[in-house]
């Protein structure tokens, strides 16, 4: 098991060093030159051969990566272009603000896609309208029920902020949207899993004890849930973490999301590379961590690993 | 507390009644979510595809399609969607939009299975250094932040239909690689792999001849889901101007166009986005109808958020 872990540390830094390289290769050849966004309205060559020069921009790609690549293994994520300050300073607030939408996100779909799921699995008779529910739900791009949601929310009913900001206030409708984005997912997971123990021979064996249903859903039934949806979590808090980009724009949350698209705006590489780099990072450990945490609750995935 | 049932499964050690009784099994129906997508494709294909009969998108009127402050319309016999804020209709811009959109999922699904097949098919089959190197670049795409790097690759292009197509076979592949090669392991202990080694084919030959029409249900299976995907992260690049840029319509630009006049033109939102619901839960049906088909494809789930 320990080496079946190792494995799977190894392979998720190789997937992150991948991309790295492609990030930065990508950056490279993005149209634009940094030193005029840097200075707008500097006319001389002089100068802006100058900044060119304090960036390191006129070195060889491959001198400019390895440079790149030493820091990041020491921890530097560089300097942001525009704003004369550490990468890290600037991503480590950012990266905090994303982390509150993210979890009450995650929270979010949980309740509402576990209570779907459940509802559809005991009662027969809602279960085609709870199908239903979570088909159109998954059919709605985020940005498009985030934009509803303001709308009806905000614009029309006036009971939820419609100002940008990381405040409580703010936070109900983003959660909202990640929630019921998410939901069908976890409801999917929750009745097919119940599905098939409520099929099993365990279950009858325990019917045939003559024990309780309400006893036989939580001890025997529910607990099966656990492991999938362990590692649904895992991806999402993962994938959100690396800035939920469109929610974060919608609703002007200012978490790395947002932070990434202006700096791609801005052409403020080293910003934009320690986002996505922090993405893949968030992406890569929060499987493993759900990968772990999911051994432990399921002891036949311990093989599989 | 209901009680605790199986909801509509047989046990598997039972036969099916009417085989046992050696009659022939009720002819099997299409699904009805079969029937239900394909029409609602073909309506919006037949929309497409008629798209100038309603007008040019680009046409601006400015003497009736916007009030005398300056503000869009609202519907009328003209105009039946109303007129977006530079006066040019919203029907006609709402039809070439869904063109753009069945166009991309189309084009991009085709790239993206096909490529994730073959990478799958090798990797699965050839084992060894192939097999590392194909399946550690599909951890690399699978641990790329998607709306992040989309929006990196989309500063490299230049805007229009061959990015977005670009953008999404770039992010799609991997998945659809990774369960075909979870599927080929599994096929490959299966003697015919061996059989046909045993008889000289070469690798090659066991790949196309042998594994390719095992998985190719999977993968017509995993195609509908794959086109909602790609039609909703086509809104999604588009709405954050990385992907079809004005004046040409598409879907997700009508809404970030739209959506500074949410509160007064609500419908300049609501129209495009409920046009973008439709196709995706249209292919969304389609997905469930063919899983309806084959039992054991019941798990495969979508992909894109």
């Amino acid at each position: 098991m320990a080496r079946a872990l190792i494995r799977r540390v190894v392979f998720g830094l190789i997937a992150v060093a991948g991309v790295v390289v492609l990030a930065f290769l990508l950056e490279f050849v993005v149209p634009g030159d940094p030193a005029k966004a840097i200075a707008p309205r500097a006319q001389s060559p002089a100068v802006l051969a100058s900044i060119r020069a304090q960036l390191h921009l006129n070195q060889p790609l491959i001198v400019q990566f390895a440079g790149y690549f030493g820091n990041l293994l020491r921890g530097n994520l560089g300097t942001s272009y525009i704003q004369r300050q550490s990468v890290a300073s600037l991503i480590g607030p950012r990266l905090l603000t994303t982390g509150v939408l993210a979890l009450a996100g995650v929270v979010a779909e949980v309740i509402i896609g576990g209570a779907l799921g459940i509802l559809a699995t005991l009662y027969g008779r809602v279960r085609a309208l709870i199908s239903a529910v979570n088909l159109t739900l998954l059919a709605i791009p985020i940005f498009v029920l985030g934009l509803l949601l303001l709308l009806v929310f905000g614009f029309q009913l006036s009971i939820a902020p419609v100002t940008g900001g990381a405040g409580p206030a703010q936070l109900v409708l983003p959660a909202l949207t990640l929630g019921l984005i998410g939901a069908p997912w976890y409801a999917q997971i929750v009745a097919d899993q119940m599905q098939d123990s409520l099929a099993s021979s365990y279950v009858r064996t325990a019917v045939s004890k003559g024990l309780s249903d309400s006893y036989i859903l939580r001890r025997h039934v529910l607990r099966n849930v656990l492991s999938p949806a362990i590692t649904m979590v895992g991806l999402d808090l993962g994938s959100y973490l690396s800035g939920v980009v469109t929610v974060e724009v919608v609703f002007i949350w200012p978490g790395i999301g947002l932070l990434a698209v202006n700096s791609l705006h801005n052409l403020d590489r080293p910003i934009v590379m320690g986002t996505v780099i922090i993405g893949a990072v968030a992406v890569v450990f929060f499987n493993l961590v759900a990968d772990v945490l999911r051994m432990f609750v399921d002891p036949r995935t311990r093989e599989e690993m | 507390m209901p009680a605790v049932t199986a909801p509509g499964r047989r046990a598997p050690w039972t036969r099916d009644p009417a085989a046992a009784a050696g009659q022939r099994p009720a002819r099997r129906r299409w699904p009805w979510q079969l029937v239900a997508g394909v029409a609602v494709l073909v309506a919006f294909a037949g929309l497409a595809i008629a798209a100038p009969l309603f007008g040019t998108p680009v046409h601006q009127d400015l003497v009736h399609g916007l009030s005398p402050t300056g503000v869009p319309v609202g519907p009328s016999s003209k105009y039946p969607l109303g007129t977006d804020l530079l006066g040019r209709s919203e029907l006609v811009r709402l039809v070439y939009g869904i063109r753009v959109s069945l166009l991309v999922a189309v084009v991009s699904n085709a790239t993206s299975i096909v490529i994730g097949s073959a990478v799958g098919l090798l990797a699965g089959y050839f084992r060894g250094p192939v097999e590392q190197l194909l399946m550690r670049f599909t951890d690399v795409g699978l641990a790329l932040p998607y709306t992040l790097a989309g929006l990196v690759i989309a500063a490299v292009m230049s805007a229009g239909l061959t990015r977005v197509i670009v953008i999404i076979t770039v992010l799609f592949w991997s998945y659809p690689a990774r369960l075909v090669y979870g599927e080929v392991l599994r096929l490959r202990k299966r003697g015919f792999v061996e059989a046909g080694e045993a008889m000289g084919a070469s690798g090659l030959t066991i790949v196309r001849r042998h594994l390719a029409p095992h998985v190719t249900s999977m993968m017509i299976a995993y195609s509908p889901l794959n086109a909602a995907s790609a039609v909703a992260f086509e809104a999604t690049l588009s709405y954050l101007s990385a992907g079809i840029n004005p004046p040409t319509a598409s879907l997700g630009n009508m809404i970030s166009d739209g959506q500074v006049a949410i509160s007064y033109a609500p419908l300049l939102v609501i129209a495009p986005g409920l046009a973008i619901m439709g196709l995706t839960l249209a292919f969304l049906l389609v997905g469930e109808g063919v899983k309806a088909f084959n039992p054991d494809l019941r798990r495969l789930s979508w992909l894109g958020r």
